[in-house]
């Protein structure tokens, strides 16, 4: 399969290097209470937020940070820093809700919207399901909040014209995500892998989609548990980012600028 | 943010090794007394043989560790507390039969002082640390055990050093927090092989060794996802001679470390609820 796409001049391979904040909201949207086993949440903001806009600071990566709103009111200082550095604050539920809203999703969607436009002062621009969960309602409610892009469908290897009621749009792009191996969860959660393989993984992963389309997108969370804060996993984090920066023609992205690129040349996307 | 250095003069990396103990109570939640054979024995196992070949290898390492001990489980085997003391190994609690602390209610604070007396009188001296079974606490449970005279908790898993926490009433409360990783049931539990066990620890202990902070190892005597076996206690002793070639590297027992800490990082936060 190859799609119709047109990344920018000079431009071989466009790489996303994303975090999903998931903070004690993951917990608590599942009434537990973030103490012992359940405090993995906690470690985004007290390290691995911090240790992340570090490492890509120094590497020079451009980042888009999903924040739940209920991190955002817990830890404001924290994604006031993500932005005030330059990264990109976008959505991600309330409670990281991993459940059918019904008739919920508006309010909570709305709700979220604010929170992080009062934190930024900036309207976010961006959304990714929590928990991979989404609805034709999630994408009409999105539309009407003026978002630009979603980052939730795994149903493709490149980003394309998002569709509402079957109807192709020109504002707003669909840019899809792997999170069966192109995450930290399924390795730190279900199968248990040592940092050094996932490495390994993310490596062939970036080695077939730099040869086939140029689009590569890695997702991780900076907690404690399944995700990637702790230092083992911020090594490989690094260690993938010093190899894809290898390859000629690559260019890190933050969704937004990849959005807009998309939007810009909608012609050339499917 | 703050200049201190975080460890002593000289100091790159303090370490904790901590053994669960966590026999028949564990079991006991799934089973009556009479059916605790067969596939329900493994706990039985840590008290028989797993403890004293993890005691071994903590002899040989020149280590002193820290015990958490079920209460009940103390009860029934007190020559295996008994020999740890001897050895000048710290003796801390977990609760009194394996106890979901999230789940307890008004019971909690009985509890733990039940815990409290049955472990302090076989041990010989009142713990002053406590890690919660299974992980989970409630939002009491730490108030609680500073009204005991405890001086940490070792329960959460959320940040790379040890850190004050201030409970309700304003008692302080020294947190050794740890990762899921630097414990060996989270890979023997899903079958893990002894290599992919090492691997691990050796790939944990080098990152955070690098970034120069906290290891909190957590070994279990159980004969299923423990480190009890022969085979397994010999993954102990590689990784604890692998760490012990580090230059800077320190052991504490986790009241030495929690004391240690407090003093020379006294600054607290409200703990969480």
């Amino acid at each position: 399969m190859r799609g119709k796409f047109k990344w920018p001049e000079g431009v071989r391979c466009a790489c996303m290097i994303t975090v999903d904040f998931d903070g004690p909201s993951h917990e608590i949207g599942r009434k537990l209470r973030p103490l012992g086993i359940n405090s993995w949440g906690r470690y985004s903001a007290r390290r691995g937020i911090p240790r992340y806009m570090d490492l890509f600071e120094k590497h020079g990566i451009p980042s888009t940070f999903f924040v739940p709103g209920y991190d955002a009111e817990y830890y404001p200082d924290t994604v006031k820093e993500i932005h005030r550095r330059g990264f990109e604050v976008a959505a991600h539920g309330y409670l990281h809700e991993g459940w059918e809203l019904g008739d919920e999703e508006e309010e909570l969607l709305t709700r979220t919207h604010r929170i992080l436009t009062d934190l930024t002062g900036t309207a976010p621009v961006g959304w990714r399901s929590p928990s991979g969960r989404k609805t034709a309602r999630t994408m009409r409610v999105l539309k009407k909040l003026g978002y630009l892009y979603d980052s939730s469908d795994k149903d493709y290897d490149l980003p394309y014209m998002a569709r509402i009621d079957g109807v192709r749009l020109t504002d707003m792009v669909e840019i899809p995500n792997n999170t069966y191996s192109l995450d930290d969860f399924p390795w730190f959660k279900f199968s248990m892998t040592p940092a050094s393989e996932v490495l390994t993984q993310w490596k062939q992963e970036f080695d077939s989609l730099y040869a086939e389309n140029g689009f590569f997108m890695l997702t991780f969370h900076p907690r404690s548990g399944w995700g990637s804060g702790i230092p083992s996993r911020a090594r490989i984090v690094e260690d993938l980012i010093r190899y894809i920066k290898q390859f000629e023609g690559v260019r890190f992205y933050s969704l937004q600028e990849l959005a807009r690129w998309c939007l810009a040349n909608p012609g050339e996307f499917e | 943010m703050s200049t201190t250095p975080l460890w002593p003069e000289g100091k790159i990396c303090g370490v904790t090794v901590t053994v669960n103990f966590d026999a028949e109570s564990v079991d006991l939640h799934e089973v009556a007394k009479e059916n605790l054979y067969g596939r329900f024995s493994y706990g039985r196992y840590g008290m028989r043989a797993g403890v004293w070949r993890l005691l071994e290898v903590l002899r040989a390492q020149g280590v002193k560790g820290t015990c958490f001990v079920p209460a009940l489980d103390a009860e029934n085997h007190p020559q295996a507390v008994e020999a740890a003391v001897k050895d000048g190994h710290e003796i801390a609690a977990r609760g009194y039969a394996f106890e979901d602390h999230s789940k307890l209610g008004d019971a909690e604070a009985a509890t733990l002082a039940k815990a409290h007396a049955v472990l302090g009188k076989i041990a010989g001296r009142a713990p002053v640390g406590w890690r919660a079974p299974q992980g989970l606490l409630s939002p009491a449970t730490l108030g609680h055990l500073a009204d005991l005279g405890y001086r940490y908790d070792s329960s959460f898993q959320d940040d790379d050093t040890p850190y004050v926490m201030r409970t309700a009433d304003g008692k302080e409360i020294v947190e050794l927090p740890s990762i899921q990783m630097l414990d060996d049931s989270t890979l023997y539990g899903p079958r893990h092989s002894h290599d992919r066990v090492i691997k691990t620890w050796k790939e944990e202990f080098d990152a955070i060794y690098g970034c120069g902070l906290f290891v909190n190892l957590t070994l279990h005597a159980r004969g299923d996802s423990g480190s009890g076996r022969a085979s397994r206690a010999r993954v102990v002793d590689e990784f604890l001679t692998y760490v012990q070639r580090r230059p800077g590297v320190f052991f504490m027992t986790c009241a030495e470390m929690a004391a240690w800490w407090k003093q020379h990082h006294p600054q607290s936060e409200a703990a969480p609820v």
